[in-house]
């Protein structure tokens, strides 16, 4: 859907160096304009710094920056068509939320009551109309980061930063939030990068998602692409829930393979859109969602294996279990729906768990 | 269940007493006593029980009075003025450019000229500054100039100076606090903003470390317009202020009536000064918001 938008930002082989830490290494790739793109991954991985190198608050090491098409290298922060939410937002405490809003427009050659219109537009959108006498430090979180980013959205920016955003918040807010985000970007069109170390959020919310290891992006695709078919062990591992079944590989042929995955027997797996083998120990991947629990006299659609139930994790309208495969001490994580009719089982119960070829994704 | 916040009240009063007799007997007492001698009358050596306000009539009207007063204000003003402006840059940069390991150590060598008596270092500046000192010896020595400069001492330029070094310190460490406490993203957010480093220093940094530099200000301020010390061994006694003033009506002439009188005018002087200074204190804390 974004796919044939101009690129907004590129990376060319860009590398970060603090002291002798090499903080980003090598990344390429680009974003594309209009798009909402996340930066997922674990605390260190370089998420923050390469959305500081865009900013231009941190300058490379080697390798280019490009917004709109033109190298940022001696472009200072305050030139360059970006703005940023900050993660403590940032918000002048000695300012009025109305002084905070429309700091950046000094330099607007508009006349003053058109600036105070502009800014309580810009409050209106995020739906803080009428606060513009409030001082600022007597905000909430939630307001404050309204207030955020009416300030940078109201200089009209070519690409918006969004620095964990919504990571100071409580869950209830951080979930309305995420959607008003949505809607914002929508409403206004400006590129978003959103640097999170929230999978579920990141997945919520981006048209793409660059996934980032140790300084690397490891993966680059849309949500579902990420989800059901991640090119790592890691990535698979990082976004969602994903149970890792040993396996090894009897033959392969072009697009098949036929394996042995422990628990679950001989499988003929459709290999062609698999990551490509890294030669690690073969293993299988599946997400507990894909397996079922088969009550009664249901009948498995595809294939089923036997196992026995070691765990019960109630969440009220779902139910995780942990079990057993096959007799083996290959142990999956599934989930179900608790929907009527379909009581809790207990611990120790025999089951029968249906699964399918097709969900199975293999790493090698 | 009356008496138990009045037994509370007990314990509380016992608690604070060893600090409330303290404070009663060092300060409250001292002070009510100059008040109570500055309306009375001066009997030479003794003090007559006659209620008058003729002693706040001589000290604000006299022109002696007000020449030493006004010495005072320009003297201490200039002493803050030029410690707060040599003192902003060296907190900035201890907060800003040291780093967080070494800041500690920075602060205890700003501490290091309080290792010595105040005394001994206003006499080091008298013979730095004086007529037979350094500065003067030196350049005699080198032929710069052939007899001793007379306007390096005495006058209230060196006043000045030893003052400003003595109270450095003091200045460096508020201004210091409230530069730490600025958020640094904030600084962030001005240059993502558009404004340049040296604009986001104006429109940020300062207002934010306001409260410390009038903290600074007063802490500077409020000492030394009472300063007694200095004027007396860098002035030489031609430079007295108001301390000076004091102490020649109280120990020289024994008019404990007059000396209480510009003991209290000074105070008030001082107290006004420091009411507006912590106004406009408030007024920054809370910034341009209603």
């Amino acid at each position: 859907m974004t796919s044939d938008r101009p690129t907004m930002i590129e990376f060319r082989d860009v590398h970060k160096y603090y002291g002798d830490y090499h903080a980003l290494r090598g990344i390429n790739g680009e974003i594309r304009a209009g798009e909402f793109f996340s930066l997922l991954g674990p605390s260190g991985c370089g998420k923050t710094t390469l959305l500081r190198t865009i900013a231009g608050f941190e300058d490379i090491s080697s390798g280019a920056v490009l917004i709109d098409g033109k190298d940022m290298a001696n472009v200072p922060a305050n030139a360059r068509p970006t703005n940023m939410v900050f993660q403590s937002y940032a918000i002048f405490p000695h300012m009025s939320v109305a002084e905070n809003v429309g700091f950046g427009l000094r330099k607007d050659p508009r006349p003053k009551p058109e600036k105070a219109r502009a800014v309580e537009e810009a409050l209106e959108m995020v739906g803080l109309k009428g606060f513009g006498n409030r001082a600022a430090h007597a905000l909430s979180g939630g307001q404050r980061q309204r207030v955020a980013l009416a300030r940078a959205l109201i200089l009209k920016p070519k690409v918006l930063l969004l620095d964990e955003p919504l990571s100071a918040l409580d869950k209830k807010m951080r979930e309305h939030m995420q959607v008003e985000l949505i809607k914002l970007q929508r409403q206004v069109g400006i590129t978003f990068i959103l640097v999170t170390h929230d999978q579920e959020e990141a997945l919520v919310m981006s048209d793409r998602i660059a996934v980032m290891f140790e300084g690397e992006i490891t993966q680059l695709a849309d949500p579902e692409t990420l989800y059901r078919r991640p090119n790592s062990k890691k990535v698979a591992d990082f976004i969602g829930t994903m149970n890792f079944i040993p396996a090894t590989i009897l033959s392969e042929n072009g697009d098949t393979a036929e394996i042995e995955a422990k628990g679950l027997g001989r499988v003929a797996l459709d290999i062609s859109a698999a990551p490509p083998g890294k030669g690690e120990a073969p293993v299988v991947g599946l997400r507990p969602e894909t397996l079922t629990l088969l009550y009664d006299d249901q009948k498995a659609p595809e294939r089923e294996t036997d196992g026995v139930i070691d765990e019960v994790i109630y969440f009220g309208d779902m139910t995780y279990y942990d079990v057993y495969l096959g007799g083996t001490d290959v142990e999956v994580r599934l989930s179900m729906r608790n929907v009527p009719g379909r009581p809790v089982l207990e611990v120790g119960t025999k089951v029968r768990v249906a699964w399918s070829p097709s969900a199975l994704v293999l790493f090698r | 269940m009356a008496e138990t916040p009045s037994s509370e009240a007990k314990a509380g009063l016992k608690l604070v007493s060893p600090t409330a007799i303290y404070a009663i007997l060092l300060l409250a007492a001292p002070l009510a006593t100059v008040l109570l001698y500055s309306v009375l009358t001066d009997g030479q050596n003794r003090i007559i029980w006659d209620f008058t306000l003729s002693n706040y009539v001589e000290v604000w009207t006299g022109k002696v009075y007000q020449a030493i007063m006004l010495r005072s204000l320009t003297v201490s003003m200039l002493v803050t003025l030029v410690t707060v402006v040599i003192a902003f840059p060296i907190a900035y940069f201890v907060s800003f450019h040291v780093a967080p390991s070494r800041k500690a150590l920075w602060l205890f060598l700003i501490t290091i000229p309080f290792w010595t008596s105040y005394l001994i270092r206003v006499f080091l500046w008298k013979v730095i500054l004086g007529y037979n000192g350094v500065v003067n010896s030196g350049l005699l020595t080198v032929g710069i100039i052939d007899e001793p400069l007379q306007w390096i001492n005495y006058n209230v330029g060196a006043l000045v100076v030893t003052l400003a070094h003595a109270y450095a310190p003091f200045a460096i460490l508020p201004i210091f606090v409230a530069l730490e406490k600025i958020d640094r993203s904030l600084l962030e957010a001005g240059q993502d903003l558009g404004e340049s480093r040296l604009r986001t220093f104006w429109r940020v940094t300062l207002p934010l470390a306001m409260p410390g530099v009038i903290a600074a200000t007063l802490i500077v301020f409020i000492p030394t317009i009472g300063d007694y010390v200095t004027p007396d061994l860098i002035g030489g006694g031609k430079l007295p202020m108001i301390a000076n003033m004091i102490e020649v009506k109280m120990l020289k002439q024994n008019d404990k009536a007059v000396g209480s009188a510009i003991a209290v005018s000074a105070m008030v002087i001082v107290a006004v000064i420091t009411l507006i200074f912590l106004f406009m204190n408030r007024r920054f804390l809370r910034g341009n918001a209603r």
